[in-house]
């Protein structure tokens, strides 16, 4: 093992996503961060310390409390190499797992195992090249025009429905190429009860419904597991059998 | 509801400034250099996988085209907040952390503070830029937190493979079905269109699914979600103006 740098290994794969992944999301945050002190500084508007920290501060109460959940809902999913990627882009839930759940059906692995791992990190290079390329051509170029000639009626639709338009097919995707149907049900089951029963009745919860069914659905299929599938290594290569 | 500007918008001469599209593209770059980097990362590692070059590019090709449909339909709200808030702050703020919903909400949330609304003559110079720093400040919380988070779950996440390997194995999996199963059912009470979208764009995946493995057809896989995407929001097209959409708010 003398030339570990560039023997193929999990670890060199940590290693650069790593550094450069969290490189890349600071380079991102100051730049992003600069544009409204730029426009502060160049405007001239007689704006206050305090009416910024007023407005943060109220958005700040409703959304701080994700800044917490939401890395915590998808680490489990995503592993420390995809969450410099998906909290750099966002649209996490309707655009990079939807892309990376259609990857590894397609190429037929699973979540939790290397492969799939490295599935899905290219999947998001692939979402997040069409992302830039979408925001750059038709929102910086052409969206100008673009808004002026899409009718109101369609951009209203995409608005309001884009969302459950995505996340039905995206479970079926999932329950499909998963074909785990015990830990579908637990999964069912357990945000059928927290979304429709416990946010309704503790609604303080509603912030971190995702998370707490996430950590529950973790947790019964890990004590409802077959163990004599799970807990042993394949006997060729390191890599875990799944879930089951 | 496409949010117009109001009369006192000579803030967006100001947010279309040069420099701040320099500032714009340039963080689209990032995105770009951090993408072909980790794409090299996989490369170069994925034999220790067992994974071969074919498979890493069908993966990356797969999520490209499985991207197509929800980001057009991202592009569609997009611009619609163009006239508010001028050209590059909607790329930086919509091409990054964060998505469209967001975003207005924060800034309606912070135009509130100051008695001002969007989209009316109350949204001056200054209530656009306390919006815009409120966005920004927003997003930069869930960026700094990752930046401080991930190290902390990854060495937590290091100690529980070493408890028992194969927790990492089920983990993953478990949580993919836990959160898409959450974010599916809470979408349901909010409208019967919502309903309507999400029975369609399940309905018509499953067609895809079923012809694609009846057929051997590979790229039914990839563009099924934009297949089932668009199938959802024609439906939901025709319920909402059927009268059963959300209510105005």
């Amino acid at each position: 093992m003398s030339n570990t740098v560039a023997t193929p290994s999990h670890e060199a794969f940590e290693r650069t996503t790593t550094r450069w992944g969290s490189i890349t999301l600071f380079i991102a945050f100051l730049i992003a961060t600069s544009v409204p002190f730029y426009l502060l500084f160049v405007a001239d508007a007689e704006v206050d310390f305090g009416d910024i920290l007023t407005g943060f501060l109220a958005v700040f109460a409703v959304y701080g409390v994700f800044y917490v959940v939401e890395p915590l809902t998808y680490f489990p999913i995503l592993g420390p190499a995809g969450m410099y990627q998906a909290f750099l882009i966002g649209n996490v839930s309707n655009k990079l797992l939807p892309s990376a759940i259609v990857a590894q059906a397609t190429i037929g692995v699973k979540p939790g195992t290397r492969k799939g791992e490295y599935a899905a990190t290219m999947a998001i290079c692939g979402a997040a090249i069409i992302h830039v390329a979408s925001m750059v051509l038709f929102v910086g170029i052409l969206g100008t025009w673009l808004v002026s000639i899409i009718p109101e009626q369609i951009t209203l639709i995409a608005q309001l429905y884009i969302l459950p338009a995505i996340l039905g097919g995206v479970a079926i995707q999932l329950i499909f190429s998963l074909k785990q149907f015990k830990s579908t049900i637990i999964a069912l089951v357990i945000a059928a009860l927290v979304i429709f029963g416990l946010v309704k009745l503790v609604p303080v919860l509603a912030p971190g419904d995702v998370a707490i069914v996430v950590i529950l659905t973790i947790v019964v299929t890990w004590f409802t597991r077959n163990k004599a599938v799970t807990d042993r290594k394949a006997s060729d290569g390191d890599e875990n059998i799944g879930i089951n | 509801m496409v949010i117009a500007a109001g009369a006192a918008n000579d803030y967006l001469s100001l947010a279309n400034a040069p420099v701040l599209w320099i500032l714009a593209l340039t963080v689209m770059g990032v995105v770009v250099v951090q993408s072909l980097i980790y794409m090299n990362a996989v490369k170069k590692n994925a034999e220790s996988a067992g994974m071969s070059q074919l498979e890493v590019r069908t993966a990356f090709r797969a999520g490209g085209v499985a991207a197509i449909g929800p980001s057009l339909s991202v592009v569609l709200v997009a611009i619609a907040l163009l006239p508010l808030f001028g050209t590059p702050p909607v790329v930086v703020r919509v091409g990054l952390i964060g998505s469209a919903a967001t975003e207005v909400a924060s800034a309606s949330i912070a135009a509130g503070t100051m008695d001002a609304n969007l989209g009316d003559d109350t949204f001056t110079r200054g209530v656009f830029i306390v919006a815009l720093m409120a966005m920004s400040l927003s997003g930069a919380g869930w960026m700094i937190s990752t930046l401080i988070l991930t190290p902390i779950f990854k060495r937590s996440s290091h100690k529980l493979e070493k408890v028992n390997p194969a927790l990492m194995g089920i983990i993953p999996g478990a949580a993919l079905l836990a959160a898409f199963a959450a974010l599916t059912f809470r979408e349901l009470p909010k409208s019967p269109t919502h309903i309507i979208a999400v029975v369609t764009s399940a309905i018509v995946m499953s067609i895809c699914l079923l012809i694609a493995n009846k057929l051997h057809a590979q790229w039914l896989k990839e563009w099924g979600l934009g297949i089932s995407l668009l199938a959802g929001l024609i439906a939901s097209y025709f319920a909402h103006y059927a009268g059963l959409g959300m209510p105005e708010s």
